[in-house]
């Protein structure tokens, strides 16, 4: 639109996720182990244990090149990898926020400059000053994530920015402080995890033991606490933000699941290294490590799958196009677009006219434009798969087009164009899983209710009896059934009026009388 | 298809602060970047030469020994440094930034494992007690090979962001981001015109290690100083001739604004060109004398200016490859003077910070003392 679209063939979504969550397992990390190194070099000093203290050397070199080195980089490739896919998002987000990003910036660079001195000053400086060095490394790099959950949370519950477009009001938002400590607890959490990874590398069974024991002092408290803060997170999200975690959108009920188990699982497994804090394998705490990154996986997971189908949400849609038209949107608006046309609108499009002759390729070219940001023809969140398993016909295609807002509890933004983009689309979308005749393409005259269902109900309706479609209507005559689909919209604002023609109509409301009865 | 509609429209939310506020950090926070990238790539490639290709005597192992442990750090460094005019370039030119960016997006995205990788390359050579042995020297240069592929992305994407001409042909042959800059004239030069200005300051790490020897080791310092001295002649030797070819690679308007055309940008080419022959010569007389120390810290100084006037000069152009699509006037501006003012504060408490950081690391007695 605005901007050209990176076609990322094996999907651009997942680029991002594969970057962002590897950052944060680490950048999490970086923030609480730095207090586990000042805590743990105090602790050494204290007890005047001098295995603990050259564990301890060795677990920070181990530290920096991992956050230094690592974490830094790949905190500049979200960044990088953003700008490349959602370029309007992130200029949003630039523009927005550029001073908060100035102050990340100056606790950033005390940080980094702070880690390499406390690593390189265990040769070098008295126990006071490495202490101190030591702190300052941790209130910085935890002021550099007060800086940034701010604008994370920003993009999910925007708030009174909406309307203010206030830097404050943005920053400190509903979910600011929950996610704050949720995250503050779970950096508590991943230090003890990475501490196990290398502790339980030592052969020295007495500081193996010791290791393991004091890391799950980090570990346990931290999950009994995680799932207050998550409880308050929840609870500060809007429930229409929550609604496309449940039920039907597949990413975040999945996702919500895998958090529970995999939660569960770090919190047990690492009671287990209790019992025997000195035999702990190797091995196991890599699967501790593992569990704890598919908990805050899953988490980044359901935050990106709620905030669906926004980047910064009830303002700009995920393939950039704004919600509603104001002065200076350059015409990217959904209303806009579905007025004038995607074609004509976006700076990036080939096709400017769509003749029976470049159909296919102007579908591409929409399908590249407003569609690929999140999926691909065979990649991550493939439409080929959709297809294929839908054998849905060109006209149930072009129909489903025309709701997409309504599909999986509305995680998609509406189509924006106009009728003949529409159509040049589904065209396309078509040739990717030719549908034989007779396999679904069923004709007028036998299709079944069932099929008129599926083609028309089912992204949002279950086939169950306590589905709403089924308790709402199933009571009534077919008659009766009938004239209530002509009024769906009027029935419920957020459905989508009957497309089918008069003759689906009649055999759907036979087929919903007769169901569960 | 006119270019025009091809850049994007500028983004909806105000500036928040004046033009000229974040231009003044765009070009302050670019020379404090390239001066610490040049250390590190420069005085990372010389250590890397040193070990490869010159004789196994002591000074070449020591100074192999003795620079390549600076690395990793002025890497983080340069990263750092480097976030700040990255930010501040995407505030003022986004739209042609971004759009650059997605040209040629998997070179770019390239950058992010390249650098990760030269980084664990240069923390491999730094950690390793016995650097004498050949494999290590290449894992150096191995290193600085990759940061070399970084820099030509870099200057690709730079060069590409000032030409939104070339954007439509370019994507629409490949949207698959595997594009490179090759059809702009001036790449290959600029990117040599960087290349040559790093390995010339880079000599200043060579050079700074050996004065700080000075007062302990005079023999093994001017050994240092001489080195870091010749690499440095030579260097803004080649310079001249890469950037004349670079003067003249420019579009002519744009080669005219540096030879009357535009006052400031002539002065300005004209001072780093005075500024170089100078520091040649001062250093080249330095690095004989009996105690080169206080020539050859004027050279570094006036090499110093030189770096600043160059940052203006790239601005300059940038901004003439741009006048015909871009009018700073045009932007609309909203100061958040809150959390300006909020920046400020800490940006100046941080520097207290961290000055305090450094003093305290380097100037507190030794650990084995207070122990």
């Amino acid at each position: 639109m605005n901007y050209p679209v990176w076609d990322v063939t094996f999907g651009a979504g997942l680029l991002i996720a594969v970057v962002a969550i590897t950052h944060v397992f680490v950048s999490h990390f970086a923030i609480g182990g730095g207090l586990f190194l000042v805590l743990t070099e105090k602790k050494a000093y204290r007890e005047e244990d001098s295995s603990l203290l050259d564990w301890l050397k060795r677990h920070t070199k181990f530290f920096v090149l991992v956050t230094v080195v690592f974490g830094a980089i790949s905190g500049v490739g979200i960044w990088f990898t953003i700008g490349l896919i959602s370029p309007s998002g992130t200029s949003s987000l630039i523009h927005s926020y550029v001073w908060g990003w100035a102050i990340e910036w100056v606790f950033f660079f005390l940080e980094i400059t702070a880690a390499l001195l406390y690593l390189y000053g265990w040769k070098k400086l008295d126990r006071k000053t490495h202490l101190w060095i030591g702190w300052i490394y941790f209130i910085t790099a935890y002021l550099s994530m007060v800086v940034i959950n701010g604008i994370i949370t920003y993009m999910l519950t925007p708030g009174k920015w909406l309307e203010t477009h206030n830097f404050w009001q943005g920053f400190f938002n509903p979910t600011y402080f929950p996610s704050l400590l949720l995250r503050t607890t779970f950096a508590f959490a991943l230090a003890g995890i990475y501490a196990l990874v290398t502790g339980t590398f030592q052969k020295d069974p007495e500081l193996k033991g010791k290791v393991v024991k004091w890391s799950a002092r980090w570990i346990i408290p931290a999950f009994i606490v995680i799932p207050i803060f998550a409880w308050w997170y929840i609870g500060s999200v809007p429930d229409a933000v929550w609604e496309s975690a449940r039920g039907k959108m597949p990413t975040a009920t999945r996702y919500a699941n895998y958090i529970l188990i995999f939660s569960i699982l770090t919190f047990l497994f690492s009671l287990i290294t209790l019992i025997k804090p000195k035999k702990v394998p190797f091995v196991f705490s890599l699967l501790i490590f593992l569990m704890a990154f598919g908990t805050m996986g899953s988490f980044e997971f359901i935050r990106e799958a709620i905030r669906k189908p926004y980047i910064i949400y009830d303002y700009m849609y995920a393939n950039s196009i704004y919600k509603n038209q104001f002065p200076g949107d350059a015409g990217m608006s959904i209303q806009n677009i579905q007025q004038q046309g995607l074609l004509t609108v976006s700076k990036w499009a080939e096709h400017k006219e769509i003749t029976n002759e470049n159909q296919i390729e102007a579908g591409i070219e929409i399908f590249r434009l407003q569609c690929q940001s999140c999926h691909t023809i065979d990649g991550y969140r493939s439409m080929r798969d959709v297809l294929v398993e839908n054998k849905w016909s060109q006209t149930g295609i072009s129909r489903r087009i025309s709701s997409l807002e309504n599909m999986f509890n509305g995680v998609m933004p509406p189509f924006a164009g106009t009728t003949d983009e529409k159509e040049a689309l589904a065209a396309y979308l078509a040739t990717l899983a030719p549908v034989a005749p007779g396999e679904a393409e069923v004709s007028e005259e036998e299709i079944s209710g069932e099929t008129v269902f599926e083609n028309n109900c089912s992204d949002c309706h279950d086939y169950a009896a306590d589905d709403t479609m089924f308790t709402s209507m199933g009571k009534y005559d077919v008659s009766r059934i009938s004239y209530l689909i002509t009024r769906l919209d009027s029935l419920n604002e957020e459905m989508p009026p009957f497309e089918g023609t008069d003759a689906e109509r009649e055999t759907l409301a036979q087929w919903i009388s007769e169901q569960f009865k | 298809m006119g270019m025009e509609t091809t850049i994007p429209a500028i983004d909806p939310m105000p500036l928040p602060a004046p033009f000229w506020l974040f231009k003044l950090l765009l070009v302050l926070t670019f020379i404090l970047h390239i001066v610490v990238m040049n250390f590190m790539f420069g005085g990372g490639l010389i250590a890397a030469f040193t070990a490869l290709f010159r004789k196994k005597n002591e000074n070449n192992h020591r100074l192999f020994k003795d620079i390549t442990p600076k690395i990793p750090s002025l890497l983080a460094a340069t990263v750092t440094l480097g976030i700040a005019p990255l930010l501040f370039v995407q505030v003022l030119y986004g739209q042609f930034f971004y759009t650059s960016s997605i040209l040629i997006a998997w070179p770019w995205f390239l950058v992010l494992v390249l650098l990760t990788l030269a980084y664990y390359g240069f923390y491999i050579v730094s950690f390793k007690e016995d650097k004498t042995s050949r494999g290590i020297g290449w894992v150096m240069l191995i290193s600085v090979f990759l940061v070399f592929l970084v820099g030509f992305f870099y200057s690709s994407n730079f060069t590409l962001m000032n030409a939104p001409g070339s954007w439509s042909a370019k994507y629409f042959q490949d949207p698959s981001g595997w594009n490179l800059n090759w059809s702009e004239a001036t790449l290959i030069p600029r990117f040599l015109h960087f290349l040559v200005g790093s390995i010339a300051v880079g000599s200043f790490l060579i050079i700074a290690t050996g004065l700080f020897r000075w007062k302990k080791e005079q023999e093994y310092a001017r050994f240092l100083i001489t080195r870091g001295g010749k690499w440095f002649m030579y260097a803004t030797m080649v310079q001249f001739v890469v950037g004349i070819w670079f003067l003249i690679s420019l579009p002519r308007e744009m080669m005219l604004q540096f030879m009357g055309g535009n006052m400031f940008a002539t002065i300005s080419l004209l001072i780093g060109i005075a500024g170089g022959l100078a520091a040649i010569f001062i250093m080249s007389n330095g690095i004989r004398n009996e105690d080169p120390r206080k020539p050859v810290m004027l050279a570094m100084g006036i090499t110093g200016i030189v770096v600043i006037f160059m940052a203006i000069i790239r601005d300059i152009l940038r901004t003439a490859y741009l006048s015909p699509y871009f009018k700073a006037g045009e932007l609309a501006t909203k100061t958040q003077l809150d959390v300006l003012i909020l920046f400020l504060v800490l940006f100046v408490i941080g520097i207290l910070v961290w000055a305090l950081m450094i003093k305290r690391y380097f100037f507190t007695p030794s650990a084995k003392t207070a122990e």
